[in-house]
């Protein structure tokens, strides 16, 4: 039977807490093994202020992390390192001797603080001229770029990037710029304009000419239009612009609904009219208020009880953290049909498994004349 | 701030003892023990490079043994549920700043802490490597016995 001696490491007062293990989700196992075998640099990093639980990102995802203590000692034995040290020809040694290990869960990239940084920094035709020539803003102190979202925003790049374009925060020269809902819509509205009267088709526009009769004629800026044809359709070989026809049918109807608060709500009959209108003949027949799930609330106001109403409410704007977000859904209303609160709730839980454990966490079903509701579980106000 | 974590593909570092070698990673054995080792040394650099024991496995990998004193351990090799990444600091930035102020008493501790400190001025920020996957570790979970003399 070989036997080893089992040393201490020579510098083991130095080399304490300099190993981690991470325990890997099956995902994670193949990604690393892959990336271990064709020597990928993988991407991997660790991102959080110190003030802030530390996530993992993969190119594309986000994972939370947590310390899990143990009751037994792992050690790290390696063969011995490098030293003047003369250990026997077999003999190995304790690099670290480790109580924890790492736990790693799917998590939601964490992009509130992105739309706090970006308060206040709305890009509309007032900037129009500003983005062309000049290098750094009159209040170019404030400037939140891409870098520094890269390294502060807890989320994958890939992640960081599908945030910007459902935000629709532009990149002018690095600077991250929500546009104004009012100007997509005016940019939107003259893009189909702009496709009826050059007669482009809506399937394969070419870029360029597009986006020169927005900038010619509309003082539209390229970097802008660009920008915005990307979010809302494909750039395919060629330079021709296919467009996603949801995806605008969609913004042109949030911008009408955009105007109906709490206080000032919409006959649905009146919206759709106003929103076929606004969308044009040729997608007139694509309108469904489906495309606006999680946007608005559907009801009788009290007084006008022979037409349901709408009224927007969007969820981007509740809260991310699950026990705040369900707190506020039952300020609005104290009770809610399940296919009415799942569009509220699909940004913060990662799948429809993890969303119904947080029905089931902070909600009470009730069965009442058939359907079912959920109440609110407790009070979250403490 | 961002902590990257490297994947390490140096594959001429040292390797394990073939025994060892064969449990589950060619550099790395993870040893788990019911407890902690306690050793009874004044400073704790006292330890460094001090033996602490035999650690023994016979060729099918069934009963590893580890001798510590008197002190016989047996346990076995176990699989690992949800594999584990081992992940090392390699902050040779933060040494070097240690390294850089001659003037100092303490390298080492001034070292640490720009490791941990991190953060904008990234000379001084940790690396972390990921050295390998551990499928597979070798317990000790059962009481020592006592050894008059080992054969």
């Amino acid at each position: 039977m070989p036997d080893f001696d089992l040393h201490f490491s020579p510098f083991s007062t130095d080399e304490a807490a300099s190993y981690k293990l991470i325990e890997l989700p099956s995902e994670l196992v193949g990604l690393l093994e892959n990336a271990i075998q064709s020597s990928d640099p993988l991407g991997l990093v660790i991102k959080g202020d110190p003030t802030e639980d530390a996530v993992l990102c993969t190119r594309d995802k986000t994972y939370s992390i947590r310390t899990v203590n143990l009751s037994n000692t792992l050690l790290v034995v390696t063969p011995p390192p490098d030293t003047e040290f003369n250990f026997a020809e077999d003999a190995v040694v304790i690099r670290d001797q480790l109580n924890e290990i790492l736990e790693l869960a799917p998590a939601v990239p964490r992009i509130s603080k992105l739309v706090g940084r970006l308060r206040g920094r709305e890009y509309d035709e007032t900037n129009e001229e500003d983005d062309e020539d000049e290098e750094v803003d009159s209040d170019g102190s404030s400037r939140y770029t891409y870098t520094q979202a890269r390294e502060e925003i807890q989320a994958s790049d890939a992640e960081l990037d599908v945030c910007l374009k459902q935000k629709r925060i532009l990149i002018i020269k690095d600077e991250l710029r929500p546009i104004s809902p009012s100007y997509l819509n005016n940019i939107l509205e003259l893009t189909l304009n702009v496709l009826v009267s050059e007669s482009l088709s809506h399937s394969a526009a070419s870029l360029d000419r597009l986006t020169s009769a927005l900038a010619g004629d509309h003082g539209i800026s390229r970097v802008v239009s660009a920008q915005v044809l990307a979010w809302f359709g494909e750039i395919q070989a060629g330079g021709k612009w296919k467009m996603n026809e949801d995806e605008v049918i969609k913004e042109l109807g949030l911008g009408i609904l955009r105007e109906h608060k709490n206080d000032d709500p919409i006959e649905k009959g009146a919206f759709v009219a106003k929103w076929k209108l606004a969308v044009g003949d040729t997608f007139a027949d694509r309108v469904s208020l489906n495309l606006l799930a999680g946007n608005y609330l559907e009801g009788r106001p009290v007084g006008r009880i022979e037409h349901e109403y709408l009224t927007y409410f969007p969820s981007s704007t509740l809260p991310t953290d699950p026990a705040a977000r369900f707190a506020d859904l039952f300020l609005t209303r104290t009770k809610w049909r399940v296919e009415d609160i799942t569009p509220f709730l699909s940004d913060i839980a990662v799948n429809n498994k993890e969303r119904d454990k947080l029905l089931l966490k902070y909600c009470r079903a009730i069965s009442e004349s058939g359907a079912v509701w959920y109440t609110a579980r407790a009070q979250y106000n403490g | 701030m961002i902590i990257p974590i490297t994947i390490s593909t140096d594959s001429s570092s040292a390797k394990l003892p073939s025994g060892l070698a064969r449990i589950s990673h060619d550099e790395i054995v993870l040893v788990e023990l019911q407890g902690a080792l306690d050793v009874g040394d004044c400073h704790p650099t006292e330890r460094n490079g001090k033996l602490v024991g035999k650690l023994s496995i016979d060729d099918a990998m069934k009963k590893p043994t580890l001798l510590i004193g008197h002190h016989l351990l047996e346990g076995k090799v176990a699989a690992i549920p949800k594999p584990l990444a081992i992940m090392h600091r390699t902050n040779a930035a933060a040494k070097n700043i240690g390294d850089d102020m001659e003037v100092d008493d303490e390298p080492q501790l001034d070292g640490s802490i720009g490791g941990t400190r991190g953060g904008n001025d990234g000379q001084s920020a940790p690396e972390w490597t990921i050295l390998g996957l551990v499928k597979k570790k070798i317990i000790f979970s059962k009481r020592p016995m006592p050894v008059i003399k080992r054969s």
